[in-house]
């Protein structure tokens, strides 16, 4: 089977955009044997870590094939795992040749997400509603929507691109707690506490945390344990940064807008 | 009166994480209502209960929607459970802690820290043992559900 590596290549494209959009580790592997096997190659191994792909073929008379892939972990995109998933459902239904689930693989990861607008609308939907479950009033709740917005802002067009995620996190942290001061003293809103802790939820680490969790249920400790210390180093920036600003502003103000 | 506002906000807040997460447009509803249940099953466990013991409950029914959910609308689970899990993470409880450590009233922090961890162990709890429901259960509840 000279298309040995053609196979392995679609399965491996189909692993690589799993474990890239914030799927489970048990999903990206299942995923890449059932396509590997429906169209024929029954040797596949795969092994996982939270940030790389290791996958191997042998099959009699053909070369061997092997081949390393590192993940870096991007934002979680699930409709790309929906897409993905869908994908490989069709292709065992015999609906996709092999370049053609190549094509559709390329398409999966070229698909667009969500507009900044929509995203920075999210966040502040997010940070509006925990502000108000967490204990807020409806006037925290409109000022955690604000600040909520402004972190998103600083999210997309500085922390993502040009920090590292621990230091990203803290500065967020830090970011979300000035700006709910700031419009505290502007008058908006009845409870800081309140409202800070709504504006930060777009920082915490949901994807990471669960998928920590349902890794460490499969049996995947190695990729789970990496996930969930992830996300308790990112809840412990996050803290820090809200800490450190309430720590300045004690100092300078002997905590008068806490 | 209270009660439907905070569901509804963690309805809309649910909602916001699956913009965030780039979940497709047409599960936006599904997740909204996940987050929304697990709240209100905690809003309604709480008065005769502790907060971890309330947690753990909202996370069994968000656990089991999702499950429900990703085999009726055949999609990955983790499109509804990861938004929908989000209003029950100990957010709330890590910010407090951080608050009392500026504050320095360690024992305050201290009580909210353990807060956390026990409010993350419920959550852990929850999606461990329901995801021991085999499959076919859910199938069959969905093939029920076409049925009538």
């Amino acid at each position: 089977m000279e298309h040995e590596r053609e196979i392995m290549d679609v399965a491996i494209e189909a692993g690589h955009i799993l474990l890239e959009n914030g799927a489970e580790i048990f999903r990206v592997e299942e995923t890449v044997y059932r396509i590997s096997r429906h169209y024929g190659i029954n040797s596949g191994s795969i092994f996982t870590l939270s940030n790389g792909l290791f996958v191997t073929a042998d099959s009699v008379g053909t070369e061997p094939f092997a081949k390393v892939i590192h993940v870096p972990v991007g934002s979680a995109h699930l409709d790309r795992v929906a897409a993905v998933n869908q994908l490989s459902r069709e292709i065992e239904e015999g609906k996709f040749t092999v370049s053609e689930a190549r094509a559709e693989l390329e398409r999966i990861r070229n698909m667009p997400g969500k507009t900044y607008r929509m995203q920075v609308v999210g966040a502040a939907l997010g940070s509006a509603g925990f502000a108000y479950i967490y204990g807020g009033s409806p006037i925290d709740s409109l000022a955690a929507f604000i600040a909520g917005a402004i972190l998103y802002l600083y999210i997309l067009f500085v922390s993502r691109p040009h920090l590292s995620k621990m230091v990203g996190s803290i500065i967020g942290g830090a970011v979300a707690t000035v700006a709910s001061m700031f419009l505290y003293s502007l008058g908006l809103g009845e409870h800081l506490n309140y409202i800070v802790i709504g504006s930060v939820v777009s920082l915490i680490p949901g994807v990471a945390f669960t998928n920590a969790i349902r890794d460490i249920t499969d049996e995947n400790y190695l990729a789970g344990v990496v996930r969930m210390l992830d996300a308790l180093l990112v809840f412990f920036c996050i803290a820090m940064g809200v800490g450190l600003v309430y720590a300045v502003v004690q100092r300078l103000m002997g905590g008068v807008v806490l | 009166m209270n009660l439907f506002a905070q569901i509804f906000a963690a309805l809309l807040g649910t909602i916001g994480f699956s913009i965030m997460f780039s979940v497709p447009r047409e599960y936006y509803p599904l997740c909204g209502f996940v987050g929304g249940a697990g709240w209100l099953v905690y809003c309604l466990v709480l008065p005769y209960s502790a907060v971890p013991e309330a947690i753990l409950a909202a996370a069994v029914l968000v656990v089991l929607l999702s499950r429900l959910f990703a085999v009726w609308r055949r999609c990955p689970v983790t499109i509804f459970l990861i938004p929908g899990i989000i209003p029950l993470v100990p957010g709330g409880d890590i910010y407090w802690m951080a608050y009392y450590i500026v504050m320095n009233q360690m024992e305050m922090a201290a009580e909210k820290g353990f807060e956390a961890v026990k409010i993350a162990v419920a959550i852990v709890l929850g999606i461990v043992f329901v995801f021991q429901v085999p499959q076919k259960v859910f199938s069959a509840a969905v093939r029920l559900f076409r049925k009538s």
